[in-house]
């Protein structure tokens, strides 16, 4: 039995880094300091394992070495017109470069989730800019917390204890204000201090009211989203006050009517607040790793998701080279899914046309998209099995752990993605010699 | 005159700037043919996806007629100066993008980014326009800059958005946030419209003529007008209200709403 001390949690993007493992027979027993979703991980992460690499022939698996899958990988993509390389989300930095890099070579198309949650997030971003901090500064200098369509409680449970309401500061000793909007009641809602319940789908005329009234501007209209217009002046003065104000959204402001110009218009509200106070603004990322994916997709290609390099140079356009939209207007003919779970997540339409094409996945459960395809091609989990580097919400970077040992001869998503690089280069090494 | 015929249902994205006016002037028919494309990620000449055909001409422009399915086709007819682009079918996604000069005709419908930062020239699309008519690239904020969309049927979200100059009209619905930031330029809506018409908006005119959802509540009521002109000698027929701004960006635009046709803003009468 030993533990191990300061383990990075590779479930969310709050990416906890106080956890406390005890392992025994190369196995964890018990975590400390964890919420109910690192627990579970942690605890249960070695069920329902693809242990040997499988090709489908004839429409059934077979188990195979991992030289015959890669290279039936490698010679599906290399084969491809625009193949679609999606995941990314739930591995490492390392990983996600080795990817690009693959995605380069084949002239493929490289998009992450962000793509299904935070993805008008980056395009609100690049439209307006964004205030932000890192959630040390907010924890220690916050006394106003705005949680606008995210209900941390359940899908980030230790952002408030860590970071906002129940968390003293170093220069904020008082309990700090919570301000929650959202459609309906949350768990988050309930320990508000001011909770606003705005009708579904009116986000935006929320928010370009309250920006409005920041600007000491007058409305001709009684109320709004059904809040009493005297309501939402409450509101905008209490944001005016605070010292130091720091507004969290979720998907519930992301994915709903509006998306990115909601977020243009969070992040607009945010930079007016600005010229009276000090306001931050910060997406709650889902994934632990989407952060970071996004990242280092900025640094090698210039652009943070949907990065198309069919034409030899990257191009980005999100509704043109995303991955929903490609796999909706049924465009691509091959495709590598890394580290997701697409098939469990994407529109029905999407989802088919994913699967009646040639399909690698690379994943270390057989997910519902590895169940479709013609390829896996069994990895370590990141973060417990197999180290690396993953950014937390905030763009700060934290190592990830090897604490296990995997199971015998299984390699990680990095090692997997650099033996079918190299493959694919001697493949069209091939190729050029015998056209 | 140049005609080209799709040899094939296209599977995969194509990328054909190259044809334009501007490119095809003063090239013989197998300079054309042997001109660059790229089918997925794989480079092509347009004599492979497309039968080149030429035929008498009573005009000296240079006249591109195109006869077929092309909306898996990008960029037709991008950065071009002159000449004329007719397509009898559906085109593909950045028709006429940057386009300064000639004319574009769709008879059928247009994918996403048709116009995008256009600067001159027409484009005329019989069918339906998906979103962003007229809008720029993305993180751009320079949008439309002069000439003039029309479009006979329905147009998607974000039609004109970022508009600096120009005129944009849709004789059929348009989607969410049309004119959404624009600092000039006109935009009519000849039928229904969804909400948040003018969002962010610093100036220019929109005019609905039809049933819009709501307007914003950062739009303030300014008057009543019989009248509007859209362009030239072109009026669009009222009574409308109009309202001003968007106030959270201390904007003047001008967005006419139609009277007759939206019962639901009679609340703000007693404000007149």
């Amino acid at each position: 039995m030993r533990t191990v001390k300061h383990v990075t949690c590779p479930v969310c993007g709050c990416l906890c880094d106080d956890l406390e493992l005890t392992i025994k027979d190369e196995k964890v027993v018990k975590v400390k300091n964890g919420c109910a979703l690192c627990k579970a991980k942690f605890l249960g992460y070695s069920k329902h394992r693809v242990l040997k690499p499988l090709v489908r022939k004839n429409g059934r698996f077979f188990e195979v070495s991992y030289e015959e899958a890669v290279s039936r990988a490698a010679e599906i993509l290399t084969e491809a017109n625009y193949p679609l390389l999606y995941g990314w989300s739930m591995t490492s930095c390392e990983a996600v470069s080795a990817g690009i890099e693959l995605a380069e070579e084949i002239g493929g198309v490289i998009d992450t989730t962000s793509t299904l949650c935070h993805g008008p997030s980056t395009l609100g971003i690049q439209d307006v800019g964004i205030s932000s901090a890192t959630l040390g500064q907010v924890r220690h200098r916050a006394d106003l917390i705005v949680y606008w369509g995210s209900n941390p409680l359940i899908a980030h449970p230790r952002h408030m204890e860590r970071y906002t309401i129940f968390r003293k500061g170093r220069f904020q000793k008082e309990k700090r204000k919570l301000i929650v909007v959202d459609v309906r009641k949350t768990e988050t809602a309930e320990t508000a201090d001011i909770f606003l319940q705005i009708k579904p789908n009116m986000d935006y005329e929320v928010l370009q009211a309250l920006r409005a009234l920041i600007r000491d501007q007058e409305l001709d209209v009684d109320e709004v989203a059904g809040i009493p217009t005297e309501r939402l002046e409450e509101i905008a003065d209490t944001m005016v006050e605070c010292r130091f104000g720091a507004l969290f959204f979720g998907s519930g402001l992301t994915m709903t009517r509006g998306k990115n110009r909601n977020i243009d218009a969070v992040l607009s509200l945010v930079s007016d607040l600005n010229k009276l106070t000090k306001f931050i603004a910060m997406p709650m990322r889902g994934h632990f790793n989407v952060t970071g994916a996004d990242m280092i997709l900025t640094w090698q290609t210039g652009y943070p998701y949907a990065v198309d390099f069919s034409l030899g140079y990257p191009r980005y356009n999100p509704g043109e080279t995303s991955a929903v939209d490609i796999l909706l207007r049924e465009e691509s003919d091959a495709a590598l899914v890394v580290a997701s779970d697409p098939v469990a997540s994407l529109p029905r339409k999407a989802a088919e046309h994913l699967a009646e094409n040639p399909l690698i996945v690379v994943d270390p459960h057989m997910s519902a998209t590895a169940r479709m395809a013609d390829v896996v091609l069994p990895s370590t989990f990141v973060g417990i099995e197999s180290g690396g580097t993953a950014y937390r919400m905030d763009h700060v970077p934290l190592p990830l752990k090897k604490i296990v040992e995997p199971p015998e001869g299984i390699l990680s998503d990095e090692e997997i993605l650099r033996i079918i690089l190299s493959e694919v280069k001697r493949k069209k090494a091939e190729q050029m010699e015998n056209p | 005159m140049m005609n080209l015929y799709p040899t094939k249902k296209f599977r995969f994205p194509i990328t054909a700037e190259c044809i334009s006016p501007d490119v095809f002037q003063d090239k013989k028919i197998e300079e054309i043919r042997r001109l660059t494309v790229w089918e997925g990620n794989k480079q092509r000449i347009l004599g492979e996806l497309f039968k080149v055909k030429e035929s008498e001409s009573e005009t000296k422009m240079v006249v591109i007629n195109i006869h077929g399915d092309v909306s898996r086709v990008r960029r037709i007819g991008a950065y071009m100066t002159s000449g004329q682009i007719v397509i009898y079918g559906n085109a593909g996604m950045h028709l006429g993008e940057e386009m300064e000069g000639g004319e574009i005709i769709v008879r059928g419908n247009v994918g996403c980014w048709a116009g995008s930062m256009m600067k001159g020239g027409k484009i005329e699309i019989y069918g339906n326009a998906g979103n962003y008519l007229g809008a720029p690239y993305r993180g751009v904020n320079k949008g439309m800059r002069g000439g003039e969309i029309v479009v006979h049927g329905n147009v998607g979200n974000e039609a004109g958005a970022y508009m600096r100059r120009g005129v944009i009209k849709v004789y059929g619905n348009a989607g969410q946030f049309a004119g959404l930031r624009m600092q000039n330029g006109t935009i009519y809506v000849q039928k229904d419209c969804e909400a948040r018409v003018g969002a962010c908006m610093k100036d220019g005119k929109i005019i609905v003529s039809g049933f819009l959802e709501s307007v914003l509540p950062t739009f303030t009521i300014e008057g009543l007008k019989e009248k509007v002109k859209i362009e030239n000698d072109e009026t669009a027929e009222g009574p409308f209200y109009l309202f001003l701004g968007d106030t959270a960006e201390d904007g003047k635009g001008k967005l006419y709403v139609s009277k007759t046709k939206n019962p639901h803003l009679n609340r703000y009468e007693k404000l007149l």
